[in-house]
C-alpha cells in the first residue's frame, strides 16, 4: 500500500464575490486547489486576480461565498468569526508585506503576543518566543521596538511571530514586497530554512518571480481562476 | 495581566493626547465633585430624621424672624426634659471699622447661652472629647467674662486678631449698642469657620442699659430673639410640641412656628431653589456628557489610528470580544485613574489645605468635599469612560481584517 496522506489544504469550488450597489463583483470563480503537507506553494497573478483574497480565505480571515475550504481535518469555510479567530491562533502563521508589528511592544512582546491566547505559562511563552527569535537570528534585538529595527529585521520578527505557535500552515502575503533585494533574499532563505527544518507548509503570494522560484509549485491566477501551474 | 500591560502601553502611546484627555477628565471630575459635595451636604441638612430631631421656632410670617425675648421663658415649658434642650439665638452684627466697612471688618455673632455651644450647636455637639473639652473651657470663660467671644479661625484671620485680643464693634442692627469684645477662643475649623458666638447676657444687659439711659425701649427690644432651637427624641414628641407652640396662648404678639431644622433649612434654601436645581439637573449632566464626549473623541481617534493593528490582532487570533475589552479597558484605566486622582486630590486640597469651598448660603459658610468623593471620582471616571468609549470600542470590535488589509495593499 502506498503511503497516502490527504492534502493539508483543500479548496473546493470556491466562489467569492462582493456586492457593490446592485452589481456583483466576482473575485474568485469556482476555484479548486490542494496543497500537501510540507509543500511550498506560490500564488502569482496580476493585480485583481484574486490571489490575496484566496490567501485570506485559506488563512481563515474571510469566508467564501460558495464552496468549501478544509485545512487539515477542519472545514473552516463554515466557521463563525469567533471560531475562526480561535482556529487561527493554533493553525495559521501570517507574514505580512508591511510586517504589521505592534509599535508599542518590543520584538519579544510582539512574538509573545499570539501565545497570550494559548494555555501556556509565562515560562513556556518566554522559552518559545526566545526559540523563535533565535531561529530568525534576532535574539540580541528582542528588547528593541519595531521603530528601532530595519525593515528586514522587522520582517524576521514577523516571521518569528508567525511560527511561534507552531502553526499548521504559514501564509505570507508579499513578504519581500517592502524590502531591498538583499533583505528579500535573506527573508526567502529564512522561509525556506523554516520550511526545511520545521517541515512547515507555506503558501506565498508574490509578484516577484525570484520569490516564486523558491516554491515547489507556482499557481497562476487570472480573473479569479487558476490558469496555469508550474512545478 | 498581559492584556492590562498592553492597555497601559496603548494609553502611553500618544502622550500628548493622553495628557490632554487626562487633564480634561480631572478638571470635569473636580467640578462635579465640588457640586455633588455641596448638594449632598444640603440634601443631608434638609432630609427629615425620625430620631434626635432638631426643631427651630421662628416668626411664622416673616423672614428674617424677629420675636420678643420674652418668648424664651414660656418656650422652655415645651422643651423636652427642660431648658437644657433649648437654645436661643440672637444675631448681633457690626463692623470693627465704621469709617470703612468691608467684608473683612464685618463682625457677626450669634448671641446665646455659652454652655449651649457644645451641647446644642450642630456638629459641635458631636465633637471628639478633646475638642469638646476645649469648647467647654471657652464657654466657661464666656460665662465668667461676658464680653468674651468665640470666633471661627477664618473670621479671626479676616479680622487680623488672635485669642486674647480685644476689639470694639459698631453695630448696624442694634444701633447705639456698640460693644467691646475679648476673644477667648476659636471654633474648630469647618462649619463655623467664619462665625462667632457671644454671651447673650452681654447683649441683653447692654439693651437694658440703653433703655435706662434713653428713657425708652430700644427699637429692637421686642424683636431681638431670632431663632430658638430645640432637641427632640423623636417625631412624636416633636409633633406634640409643635402643636402646642403653634396653637398656644403665649405667642399671640408675634405668631410663631416650630419646624424641624431640616424643614427650616429647606425653606431658607427656597430662595436658591432654581440655582440648586440648575446645578443638579443641568450643570452636572452637561458636565458628564461633556466628559463622555472628551473620552469618546480621544478613543475614537486612537481606534481610527490603530485599525490595522487591531486587524493584526484579529489575524493572530484575538476574538472580537477581546478587542472590545482592550479598547474599553484603555478608556476605563484612564477614567478611573484620572477620576480617582482628581477627587482624592480635591478631597485633600479642599479639606486639608483650603479648609472648604467658600459657598456662603444659609449658615454653612464653607463646604467640605464629601468622603464619598473618594469613590465618586473613580466611578464618574469609569462611567463616562465607558459611555464615551463603547461606540469606538464596538467599532474596533467589528474591524474587518480583509477590508483593512485590502486598503493597505
Amino acid at each position: 500500500m502506498p503511503d497516502f496522506k490527504p492534502p493539508i489544504v483543500q479548496v473546493d469550488q470556491v466562489h467569492k464575490y462582493f456586492k457593490r450597489g446592485g452589481e456583483r463583483l466576482d473575485v474568485l470563480s469556482g476555484l479548486s486547489l490542494n496543497v500537501q503537507e510540507g509543500e511550498f506553494v506560490a500564488l502569482m497573478g496580476p493585480s485583481g486576480s484574486g490571489k490575496t483574497t484566496l490567501l485570506n480565505l485559506i488563512a481563515g480571515l474571510d469566508t467564501p461565498s460558495e464552496g468549501t475550504i478544509r485545512i487539515g481535518d477542519q472545514v473552516i469555510s463554515s466557521m463563525s468569526e469567533t471560531q475562526l479567530a480561535k482556529w487561527r491562533t493554533r493553525n495559521i502563521g501570517f507574514v505580512f508585506q508591511f510586517y504589521h508589528l505592534l509599535p508599542v511592544l518590543t520584538a519579544f512582546e510582539n512574538v509573545e503576543l499570539p501565545m497570550l491566547l494559548l494555555p501556556l505559562s509565562a515560562a513556556q511563552r518566554k522559552q518559545q518566543a526566545l526559540n523563535a527569535l533565535q531561529l530568525v537570528g534576532l535574539e540580541h534585538r528582542m528588547q528593541h521596538r519595531p521603530g528601532q529595527l530595519s525593515g528586514g529585521q522587522q520582517q524576521r520578527v514577523g516571521i518569528a511571530r508567525a511560527i511561534v505557535t507552531d502553526p499548521t500552515l504559514i501564509v505570507a502575503d508579499e513578504p519581500t514586497g517592502d524590502l531591498d533585494a538583499k533583505s528579500a533574499v535573506e527573508i526567502l532563505d529564512l522561509l525556506c530554512e523554516i520550511r526545511r527544518t520545521l517541515n512547515k507548509t507555506i503558501v506565498l503570494v508574490t509578484h516577484d518571480p525570484r520569490a516564486a522560484d523558491r516554491a515547489d509549485r507556482i499557481l497562476h491566477l487570472e480573473k479569479g481562476k487558476l490558469v496555469s501551474e508550474t512545478t | 495581566m498581559k492584556l492590562l500591560l498592553m492597555m497601559l502601553k496603548n494609553v502611553r502611546r500618544n502622550l500628548i493626547r493622553t495628557i490632554l484627555t487626562a487633564i480634561g477628565t480631572m478638571i470635569l471630575v473636580l467640578v462635579i465633585t465640588g457640586i455633588w459635595s455641596v448638594l449632598e451636604f444640603l440634601d443631608n441638612a434638609t432630609s427629615e430624621k425620625s430620631q434626635n430631631i432638631k426643631g427651630i421656632v421662628t416668626e411664622r410670617w416673616q423672614i428674617p424672624s424677629q420675636m420678643p425675648m420674652s418668648y424664651a421663658r414660656p418656650l422652655e415649658d415645651y422643651s423636652w426634659q427642660g431648658p437644657d434642650n433649648l437654645m436661643t439665638w440672637q444675631f448681633y452684627g457690626g463692623t470693627t471699622d465704621p469709617a470703612k466697612r468691608t467684608f473683612d471688618s464685618v463682625f457677626f455673632a450669634i448671641a446665646l447661652e455659652p454652655r449651649k455651644i457644645h451641647t446644642m450647636m450642630d456638629e459641635l455637639d458631636t465633637l471628639p472629647p478633646a475638642e469638646k473639652q476645649n469648647l467647654v473651657d471657652i464657654a466657661e470663660k464666656m460665662t465668667l467674662k461676658r464680653e468674651g467671644v468665640v470666633v471661627g479661625p477664618g473670621r479671626l484671620k479676616l479680622l487680623k486678631k488672635q485669642v486674647g485680643d480685644r476689639f470694639k464693634v459698631t453695630s448696624f442692627n442694634y444701633r447705639g449698642i456698640d460693644l467691646e469684645f475679648e476673644i477667648v477662643g476659636t471654633f474648630p475649623e469647618g462649619r463655623y469657620d467664619l462665625s462667632a458666638a457671644m454671651n447673650r447676657d452681654y447683649l441683653n444687659d447692654a439693651m437694658d442699659a440703653w433703655t435706662k439711659k434713653a428713657g425708652k425701649p430700644h427699637p429692637m427690644a421686642r424683636k431681638t430673639l431670632n431663632l430658638v432651637w430645640f432637641k427632640f427624641p423623636d417625631a412624636t414628641v416633636f409633633n406634640d410640641a409643635a402643636d402646642k407652640i403653634m396653637n398656644g396662648p403665649d405667642f399671640k404678639e408675634v405668631p410663631v412656628k416650630l419646624e424641624t431644622a431640616s424643614s427650616g433649612i429647606a425653606n431658607f434654601l427656597e430662595a436658591y431653589r432654581d440655582l440648586l436645581w440648575g446645578m443638579r439637573w443641568l450643570l452636572c449632566p452637561a458636565i458628564l456628557v461633556t466628559l463622555s464626549m472628551v473620552v469618546a473623541n480621544a478613543i475614537s481617534i486612537s481606534v481610527r489610528e490603530r485599525r490595522q493593528e487591531l486587524a493584526v490582532m484579529k489575524v493572530l487570533g484575538f476574538v472580537p470580544r477581546q478587542i472590545l475589552i482592550l479598547v474599553l479597558g484603555e478608556a476605563l484605566l484612564l477614567g478611573i485613574f484620572c477620576g480617582g486622582i482628581s477627587s482624592s486630590g480635591a478631597y485633600y486640597l479642599v479639606n486639608k489645605v483650603f479648609g472648604g469651598i467658600p459657598f456662603p448660603i444659609a449658615f454653612f459658610g464653607a463646604f467640605k468635599i464629601s468622603t464619598h468623593a473618594l469613590w465618586w471620582g473613580p466611578a464618574i471616571g469609569a462611567t463616562t469612560a465607558f459611555l464615551g468609549s463603547v461606540v469606538p470600542a464596538w467599532s474596533a470590535r467589528t474591524v474587518k481584517v480583509s477590508e483593512v488589509f485590502s486598503k493597505v495593499a
